[in-house]
């Protein structure tokens, strides 16, 4: 497989779960119920939680005074990226995203802008419609749409987070060095480097 | 007659006339031949070399465009060598070409991506030193010479089937770019819709969305008889889900068929309409049952008319609308000596024609696909175009061969000055009465016209061998019009000229043929589109909100004889003309119900709306609507003698023709805003200094009863003493109906 397709970019440690088999016939499904009725199954239960409990030893995470940290891959609210250099917009208005959305929650319109240039004018992302699925980060050409951290979607309106100035990064985050890439689908992958092939243009 | 020829493409055998290229009998019995430059509307320009093809017995490739086919030859259109020939093309092709198709508006419609990812290049090895090159705006039209790829394809559109000439290349090996002679450019926007590439856009259109999100509606263009065939390209409006939709850009066939700059950005005159208005729609029902005149123009679709018929039919209403009816009275004069409903020529007649006169007609504004016609003609054909007028139009200097200046009224002098020439000795037996009072000297005199001129005229017919004479608005309100549309007639039938009488408004055929009209106005009128005491209208500033043209299905009579189907491009809200119909008693569920029954009697067939089509075959054939039956009349002898010549009523003093601007056809175009050509009074030194006015200042004049104010401008390219006055911005100029030349007393505003 060359290194394009390779998209298995996580820890591969994974192990199979000893499942037993499935009852296949009558009788042997009366045979699992007459077991589990007359052994001691439901102590073993009780059992671990009283064990547990007496240790004091708790693994409920106490949300939302806790949180887990997420995958690196995690696809939740979308973010709109700057670059890097110069801190305008990543977006060109190409509108790959709109147009591979499979459930049509993207809405952009675009016109030109006094230096000529394609501009993005309004943009959104209907959350009540959207998957998260990833296609759009992974379709954009310019890293400029991403899936950022955000799962908690609680707001007055959903219209609060799903425009374009709303999804791009803020300029203090931006200036603090605080914008990070998007390792997931759409990201560079790794030895991508090497793969590249300049462009011959003779300037 | 051209002969028959049997060759066979890829193993099948195929047929065609001889003449015919290789590529286009292909496309025709459907095989692919990729191309990069070639437009099936104009010659070849052989600059791309993808078509070329294998022919047995024949060293080296051969370019399928312009290389005629020949009997028995055997063709291959595929083979391995055709594929390394045309990739190595495209690899060419691709030489520093921007990597801009994220933002680039071609991109997803683009034949340079197309054909870049059919011959698979994934990656370009060579380039070259790019060089400075400058991006143009032209009005309508942006110009990025890096994505150009020259191809020509716009400069031969420009050329030949505009014939404005404005486009041209500036040679220069790699440097060479497109220029433009923007005096001569008529702002049609061919170019952009013949660019492979984004290289030629539409100013207004760039950058505002891509392609792919945009539906296309086939339909009809709205704004002269023509009715071209094209796309509206709709989307929604904004990011909201209100649900309004709005009219992005007009494409069209651009490989066979052509829009003028009306048709192509003149598209935004929908009339908007939050809700029904049912108070107004009670009162408009309320004026309608105590009306006794319906006054219209002939902007509305057939079936309209037939409402309106329906309507008089019931209640007894009369119909006015003078400018169809003109038409109307024209055209029975014609028939009671041609025996033919319809007139014989259409816009192919034209362009197939090699000897075409057009009269009473300012054919580069009033119907432009008559002037893409000529363009066509003269380019293809070397045609011989006079062109009579009392205006010299400098837009047609390419084209017309001849110009010869008449007086203004004198076109009935005019006509019998033609009759006189090219008629045959039989016709001139038959109308012998006629033709022995005929006193040259006089009509010459009176009319301005050499007979020279005439005989210079005529012996430039010599070895023609498809004529044609195209007749203008001009001569439809003349005094005597029944009279010329008897000569036109005369001259049909006894001479090889085939004849186009353009429809003065979109649909005044249509209309002509579908409505009894009548003369004289009531006491009580109800106007539509016109206005009158209580006015239906798609204006948006009449008393009822009447759908647009570009929001109503329909059809349309064309200039071809045609019936042409019409769809909605945007919803329309509001009430339309068939809702009032149902409230008084003329009940059918959809307007497109009176599509099957437009009257047979007159041409029209039993064909339901949606059985209509509306596309092209891969051969370029237009398969849109149907075609009008030209049907046969009986004649009587009495009806068919031509009167004598009358005596001209004097053009002296300042005489205005009511003409508008190229693009600007009618309040609807006004509407739009990409179209912004200002009403004015256009005039030469000669006319200034006759009217003691100067070029800039406003003036006023008495126009059709009312008074009018207009800035004058100067124009170096006129001559003469008559001005070109615009009137669409008049509600009622288009229905008025009077003759297109008036007296006018001017003053200066303010005094």
């Amino acid at each position: 497989m060359s290194v394009e397709n390779n998209r298995n970019v996580g820890q591969q440690d994974y192990y199979m779960v000893d499942i037993e088999d499935y009852p296949e016939s009558n009788w042997d499904q009366f045979k699992q119920v007459v077991k589990r009725t007359f052994s001691t199954e439901l102590f073993v239960g009780l059992w671990v939680v009283l064990r547990e409990m007496l240790k004091f030893n708790i693994h409920t995470v106490k949300y939302p005074e806790e949180k887990l940290p997420l995958g690196p891959r995690y696809r939740a609210i979308h973010e709109m990226l700057r670059l890097m250099e110069s801190g305008t917009e990543r977006c060109i208005g190409c509108g790959l995203c709109e147009k591979i959305c499979i459930s049509d929650c993207i809405r952009m319109e675009t016109k030109i802008d006094e230096n000529s240039r394609k501009e993005v004018s309004e943009y959104s992302i209907n959350f009540g419609r959207c998957i998260f699925c990833g296609y759009c980060a992974e379709v954009c050409p310019e890293l400029a749409i991403v899936h950022g951290g955000r799962y908690e979607n609680v707001s007055e309106q959903r219209a609060h987070y799903s425009m374009f100035d709303d999804l791009l990064t803020p300029m203090d985050t931006f200036k603090a060095g605080q914008q990070k890439e998007f390792p997931g689908f759409g990201a560079i992958i790794p030895g991508s480097d090497e793969s590249v092939k300049k462009t011959p243009l003779a300037y | 007659m051209s002969k028959q020829i049997n060759f066979t493409i890829d193993g099948r055998s195929v047929e065609c006339q001889s003449g015919e290229s290789i590529l286009d009998v292909a496309r025709r019995e459907g095989f692919y031949i990729p191309t990069m430059c070639y437009l099936a509307k104009a010659t070849p320009n052989a600059s791309c070399r993808m078509c070329v093809v294998e022919v047995e017995g024949v060293d080296g490739l051969v370019l399928s465009c312009n290389t005629p086919a020949i009997e028995g030859a055997s063709i291959t259109t595929e083979s391995d060598i055709l594929y390394k020939e045309r990739q190595n093309i495209m690899k060419l092709y691709n030489v520093n070409h921007p990597l801009q198709c994220g933002v680039c508006d071609k991109s997803g419609e683009c034949d340079l991506q197309n054909k870049t990812t059919e011959f698979d290049l994934a990656e370009q090895t060579f380039a070259t030193q790019e060089q400075k090159r400058k991006k143009k705006k032209w009005g309508v039209l942006s110009y990025d010479p890096y994505l150009c790829i020259m191809c020509e394809k716009c400069t031969s559109v420009c050329n030949e089937v505009v014939g404005s000439e404005a486009l041209y290349i500036k040679p220069g090996g790699y440097k060479s770019v497109i220029d433009n002679h923007f005096g001569d450019c008529i702002q049609c926007g061919e170019c952009i819709s013949v660019c492979p590439v984004g290289a030629m856009a539409s100013s207004d259109f760039k950058y505002n969305s891509n392609a792919w999100e945009l539906q296309k509606v086939p339909s009809a263009c709205a704004h002269c008889s023509s009715a071209c065939n094209l796309e509206y390209e709709v989307k929604h409006s904004g990011i909201d889900s209100s649900g309004s939709s709005e009219i992005y850009r007009v494409t069209n066939e651009d490989d066979f068929d052509s829009l003028c700059g009306a048709g192509r950005f003149g598209y935004d005159y929908e009339n908007r309409v939050a809700i029904k208005d049912e108070k107004a729609f009670n009162s408009a029902v309320e004026a309608f049952k105590n009306a006794d005149t319906i006054k219209f123009n002939s902007m509305i679709t057939n079936e309209e008319a037939l409402i309106l018929q329906r309507l008089k039919d019931k209640n007894g209403y009369r119909l006015v609308n003078e400018e169809a009816r003109n038409y109307q009275n024209f055209m029975n004069s014609y028939s009671s000596v041609s025996g033919t409903s319809l007139y014989s020529g259409d816009l192919q007649a034209i362009k197939d024609s090699d000897y075409v006169i057009t009269l009473g007609s300012s054919v580069s504004r009033d119907n432009p696909m008559i002037r893409f016609a000529l363009a066509t003609a003269v380019n293809i054909n070397r045609a011989n175009v006079a062109y009579l007028h009392p205006i010299e139009d400098y837009k047609l200097e390419n084209l017309v061969t001849q110009f010869i200046r008449y007086e203004v009224g004198s076109e009935e002098g005019v006509m019998a000055m033609l009759l006189e020439a090219f008629a045959s000795d039989e016709a001139k037996e038959e109308q012998k009465a006629f033709f022995s009072e005929l006193d040259m000297g006089y009509i010459s005199g009176e009319s301005n016209v050499n007979e020279d001129e005439i005989k210079n005229l005529k012996s430039k017919m010599l070895r023609k061998k498809s004529p044609v004479i195209v007749i203008g608005a001009d001569v439809m309100a003349h005094p005597s019009s029944s009279n010329i549309a008897k000569m036109v007639a005369l001259l049909e039938k006894s001479s090889e000229f085939k004849v186009v009488i353009i429809p003065t408004n979109t649909n005044t055929l249509g209309v002509s043929m579908i409505c009894d009209l009548d003369s004289e106005e009531g006491s009580s009128v109800v106007g539509y589109n016109v206005h009158a005491a209580t006015t239906l209208c798609a204006l948006g500033d009449g008393d009822l909100d009447m759908p647009a043209l570009n929001q109503q299905e329909g059809t349309f009579t064309s200039i071809d004889k045609r019936v042409v189907p019409l769809n909605a491009a945007l919803p329309h809200a509001g009430y339309e003309l068939n809702d009032i119909a149902i409230a008084l008693g003329v009940e059918s569920e959809e307007t497109i119900n009176y599509t099957s029954e437009l009257p047979t009697s007159k041409g029209f067939k039993s064909v339901e709306f949606d059985s209509l089509e509306n596309y092209y075959t891969n051969g370029g054939e237009a398969i849109r609507g149907y075609l009008l039956d030209n049907k046969k009349i009986k004649t009587k002898k009495a009806d068919e003698a031509i009167s004598n010549i009358t005596e001209l009523e004097d053009y002296n003093g300042s005489v205005i023709y009511s003409v508008d601007h190229i693009s600007q056809f009618n309040t609807f175009t006004n509407k739009t805003h990409q179209i912004i050509d200002k009403a004015n009074l256009i005039g030469s030194e000669q006319f200034a200094m006759a009217a003691k006015i100067k070029g800039g200042q406003k003036v006023k004049f008495m126009f059709n009863g009312k008074e009018i104010t207009r800035v004058f401008n100067l124009d170096s390219h006129l001559k003469g003493t008559v001005a070109r006055h615009s009137t669409f911005d008049l509600h009622d100029s288009t229905s008025s109906g009077k003759y297109r030349y008036t007296k006018v007393q001017i003053q200066e505003e303010g005094n």
